[in-house]
């Protein structure tokens, strides 16, 4: 792929230069000329999107302004690690950091990044007249402060969906067994209840017929955190508990004794379902991340479940990846009745959005020439290629591109569902200690699902030990 | 002895001591100071906080820190221990002669070579339940479901197998090394006596051979101790903490929880209690025989 | 005795031995090979078709290219220091009658029992702020990595000499000096040729050692250090784990190792001889 990309990218930068106007293509080299010999660094995650900078974006840059840009790719744990070192200790290593949208409330907590509205605004000869932060789509709101200023250029985003085996489903067989069996259509669930039955249908159908096939994937790894976003970021939300069940605006409070969700009636059906799931789909769900689950979903091992939207291109497009090429079916997770409508009014949400931006840490040497580089990723012009190359959309004008409506028939109509629902779906939660407190809650969880511990029980427990540990942390008074 | 002029002596040591010094000695003097602080950077309160040996006291009661403490002396317990006889048995073999002994000696050295993060993914990726290659072959041949994901048991016997698996070879040369260099004249003796083999072993063998065998059981105990790299690959530490072990514990203290007070009291116990097991074993076994000379 | 009778009942018994030992690595070498969409289905035992693309991958890629030369040249550099530094320091251990020398020998070695990771922020915060002159600091260079990995290679390099060095005979240095030899030509001339079997397996063990390590290289280096092992997590992201690609790198990590290891195959059974006793 590097090698590919790599061919893309000197075609790209070819095509960029003669498409732009005379005036833009000045802007890019009057302001690279300041800066010349600079050479910025930045850290990010590995994945498509992040590679397509590397490899693609940051010669283009180099190209239009002579400033140098070096991209360090690692993995999602080191690529923290190195983040924080670098910003705590001060040692301004980076001038570009990566910032999942979980991540960004605790490091605007610790003012570790560069307000961009305001620098812009305070040196406009900065601001390029092809950088609009009106154009990106509603999830930059996840990195702006209060006040609505920007501090990360957002450069993925995805929503999790629920994928079906669209081939399965319209089976005229299938759906005759499935109707004699249950009394209903088999047709993508819209409930809880609707989706076990399909799901403990296809696992049934999958034995009699000796196939490698369940009724459901589960991101339910026994020692990885995978299993506990899951549940708590696209499971517990469809149920109702929205924001891990803790109160932000009541002291962080997460028993229902003192006013949470997280140990609630609907916390803990939500866990009963999820654990169903996990028992009915196939047996790596217990060792399964993210990673695993998309696999599992692209070898035909499933005929339906949540997936990160990061690999619903793949899954649906690339053969070399994936059994299930155009065999993949999008639809809106299922819900609990009044969760939908509160997703549509804007107090609930029904699962996932996620994602990241790329910011600048206020340690930089290279503040200026950084500022430079965020916005050259984040014009229009540069989105396209970017999507098709590395599936995912940021910016609104993105939508309307020939090449990305085209991609998006092939997809099966994500891109539609992205740019039309995405505003049912949330991100993490604001708060600055989610890493630590998902840390002191994941042995209790792991507990429930090795079934140490039983699921109501065991949400009790973490609901207790949530609040503990924000006392700990002095964020709960 | 004759040599009197220590004053040379320290010279050569010097470049050693300073290393260690400077790359040894200043972080863990860093860590010391930090185990007796209240530092999370992501705590309402990001700075560092002196408490005493607060951390150190709550270590006690910790049970998540105990039980890794106990999951990490059965590991390191059931590996090296099968790693000495495993390795002895080998090290005994490659004692004849037979066809091709060279060849075969090179092949069970190959494990060693492989870089800890490779062992587990590889590993990772022959035990996946029901697609890895080894739960495949069992469920075919005899019935049996390993699921590495749900089964405390069967993660923790992973982990251990993988462990021999990956250091069986560097005890093997070790011991090859000490029976050759065996004098072959108590052997010739003991077998004129009539002595049987158990007797041979226990009474001439093992105790020739002990300075070897307790060295290198020394390195494994203590590389053991540390582990992480492999089994965060392979298990993340599951299920639930079957194979959360010290270095694993300790790694997702201070990496994702940025709990870096409390991890460094952590690390300072698990040194400290590493030191005082290989010292005991350094004072009580290999000093004495080191010295005597 | 019983093997001399039939040879080839023990060459079986080895080939099957062999099989379990070589198994992960052959099933390495099966991943390298396939798909990524084949990895997720019914495991197959035999390869059926050769796809040399991730290796085709990983040759074409520079950054690999560059992470290569640096893992050969940061664990050569430990090796050949460490093993040096390990010599004289157990020459002057077991030649000169140093006050508290038992207790240096086992401090060394205690500096291998430390849990890395949380040794990671101090050793950072070391090599940015206080190691450092104008604006060079040994973060994410060569030398950098060398000298870290002294912490866990030294210990060893000491544990393995020292055993070595006790063996050859003191006599062998009093008469040398007696005929008018300086301390360094003793070293050199006398001791360094008949070290040379403990030598060659310390190095090599380091070697392996360094090689291999993870976690510190994977904190320290950014950009123009990076190694080999610290290359694989560039491949392990939320759209899937490149296994194919990963296999291959390993692949290519264990063919230095295993040249090196080979050639100093019959050295290893002579020389390490973690504290053996005199014949």
């Amino acid at each position: 792929m590097t090698y590919l990309s790599r061919a893309g990218a000197l075609a790209l930068a070819m095509g960029l230069t003669g498409l732009s106007s005379p005036a833009l293509a000045d802007f890019w080299s009057d302001a690279g000329a300041n800066y010349q010999g600079v050479v910025l660094r930045g850290v990010t995650e590995s994945t498509p999107p992040s590679n397509y900078i590397k490899d693609v974006l940051a010669p283009q840059f180099e190209a239009a302004t002579g400033i140098k840009v070096e991209i360090e790719t690692t993995s999602w744990d080191q690529m923290y690690d190195k983040a924080i070192k670098d910003m705590e200790a001060g040692t301004g290593i980076y001038d570009m950091v990566y910032i999942e949208q979980d991540i960004i409330y605790a490091y605007l907590a610790r003012n570790f990044l560069v307000d961009i509205t305001q620098a812009l605004a305070d040196k406009p000869e900065l601001k390029a007249p092809t950088f609009d932060e009106g154009k990106f789509t509603s999830f930059a709101n996840y990195f702006k402060d209060a006040n609505g200023h920007l501090f990360g250029v957002p450069m993925e985003a995805f929503i999790k969906l629920y994928l079906y085996r669209k081939d399965l489903f319209e089976d005229p067989a299938i759906q005759a067994a499935f109707k004699e069996k249950t009394g209903r259509d088999l047709k993508p669930a819209t409930t809880h209840e609707e989706y076990t039955a399909i799901a403990d249908f296809f696992t049934e159908y999958g034995k009699e017929n000796g196939l490698e096939l369940w009724g459901s994937t589960a991101q339910a790894h026994t020692g990885h955190p995978a299993s506990w976003y899951e549940f708590f970021e696209s499971v517990a939300p469809t149920f109702g508990v929205w924001n891990w069940g803790i109160d932000a605006n009541n002291n962080y409070a997460a028993t229902v004794a003192n006013g949470g969700k997280m140990n609630s009636d609907e916390a803990k059906a939500a866990l009963k379902w999820w654990l169903h799931l996990r028992d009915v789909g196939p047996p790596e769900s217990a060792q399964s991340t993210w990673t695993e689950v998309a696999t599992t979903f692209a070898a035909g091992r499933a005929a339906q479940g949540l997936v990160y939207g990061e690999n619903a291109a793949w899954i649906a497009s690339d053969p070399n990846q994936s059994k299930v090429v155009g065999k993949v079916g999008f639809a809106l997770p299922p819900t609990a009745p009044g969760v939908m409508e509160a997703a549509e009014a804007g107090t609930g949400y029904i699962g996932y959005y996620d994602g990241g931006a790329f910011g600048v840490p206020v340690t930089s040497k290279n503040r200026e020439a950084a500022l430079l580089f965020l916005q050259f990723i984040g014009q229009d012009e540069v989105q396209a290629d970017w999507a098709v190359a590395a599936p995912r959309i940021t910016n609104t004008a993105t939508y309307d591109d020939p090449k990305i409506a085209e991609m998006d028939a092939k997809l099966g109509g994500y891109y539609t569902m992205l740019r039309d629902q995405g505003r049912l779906f949330a991100g993490a939660p604001p708060y600055p200690f989610h890493a630590q407190l998902r840390g002191a809650l994941e042995p209790i969880f792991f507990d429930i699902l090795t079934g140490k511990i039983g699921p109501d029980e065991g949400l009790d427990a973490m609901a207790a030990k949530t609040e503990e540990e924000l006392t700990a942390l002095g964020y709960r008074k | 002895m004759r040599l009197k002029r220590t004053g040379f002596g320290w010279l050569l040591l010097s470049p050693t001591l300073l290393l260690l010094g400077l790359f040894g000695v200043f972080p863990f003097l860093y860590v010391v100071w930090v185990s007796f602080h209240e530092w999370n950077p992501f705590a309402a309160n990001p700075e560092k906080v002196f408490n005493w040996a607060n951390n150190y006291r709550a270590l006690v009661f910790d049970r998540g820190f105990l039980a890794s403490l106990g999951v990490t002396l059965a590991f390191v317990f059931f590996a090296v221990s099968s790693q000495v006889i495993l390795g002895y048995l080998l090290a005994q073999a490659f004692m004849r002669d037979f066809p091709g002994k060279a060849f075969f000696r090179t092949i069970h050295t190959l494990p060693l070579i492989m870089a800890p993060i490779i062992v587990g993914s590889v590993w990772k990726l022959m035990t996946t339940p029901s697609i890895g290659i080894i739960p495949y072959l069992l469920r075919n041949t005899v019935g049996f479901d390993l699921n590495i994901g749900t089964s405390a048991l069967a993660a923790f016997v992973i982990t251990v197998i993988m462990d021999v698996w990956h250091w069986t070879p560097l005890v093997t040369l070790s011991l090859i090394a000490a029976l050759v260099s065996l004098p072959p004249d108590p052997f010739e003796q003991a077998q004129i006596d009539g002595a049987d083999r158990w007797q041979i072993f226990r009474h001439i063998t093992l105790p020739m051979i002990a300075p070897a065998l307790i060295a290198t059981v020394f390195i494994r105990l203590m590389d053991a101790m540390r582990t992480v790299d492999e089994v965060l690959m392979l298990t993340g530490g599951g299920p639930g903490s079957a194979t959360r072990f010290l270095g694993v514990h300790i790694f997702k203290e201070v990496f994702p929880r940025t709990n870096y007070g409390y991890g460094s009291a952590v690390s300072v116990i698990v040194l400290y209690l590493t030191i005082v097991v290989c010292w005991l074993l350094y004072v009580g076994l290999i000093a004495p025989r080191t010295t005597r000379r | 005795m019983r093997s001399r009778k039939t040879p080839w009942l023990s060459v079986a018994l080895w080939s099957l031995l062999s099989f379990v030992t070589l198994f992960p690595i052959y099933w390495m070498f099966v991943i390298s090979m396939k798909a990524p969409v084949e990895l997720f289905s019914t495991p197959d035992i035999l390869l059926r078709s050769l796809d040399w693309s991730n290796y085709v991958e990983v040759l074409e890629s520079p950054t690999l290219r560059g992470y290569m030369v640096n893992s050969l040249v940061i664990s050569s550099g430990n090796a050949v220091l460490v093993t040096a530094l390990g010599f004289l320091a157990c020459y002057a251990l077991t030649r000169y009658d140093l006050p508290g020398k038992e207790s240096i020998f086992f401090w060394t070695i205690t500096n291998r029992m430390a849990p890395p990771a949380v040794f990671l922020l101090p050793l950072f915060l070391l090599l940015t702020q206080v190691y450092r002159i104008g604006d060079f600091s040994l973060l994410d260079t060569r030398i950098g990595m060398i000298l870290v990995y002294c912490t866990f290679n030294l210990p060893f390099a000491i544990w393995t000499l020292r055993p070595t060095l006790d063996a050859i005979p003191k006599e062998l240095d009093e008469a040398a000096l007696v005929d008018g030899a300086s301390a360094w030509r003793v070293i050199w001339d006398v001791i360094l040729p008949l070290a040379r079997p403990g030598l060659a397996v310390t190095l090599i063990l380091t070697w392996v050692f360094a090689w291999n390590e993870y976690l510190l290289a994977a904190t320290l280096t950014n950009f123009t250090a990076r190694t080999l092992t610290t290359g694989l997590s560039e491949y392990v992201t939320t759209t899937g784990t490149a296994w194919g690609i990963m296999a291959a790198i390993s692949v290519f990590t264990l063919i230095p190792a295993l040249i090196v290891f080979s050639l100093v195959q019959r050295h290893i059974v002579t020389g390490l001889t973690f504290g053996a006793v005199k014949g």
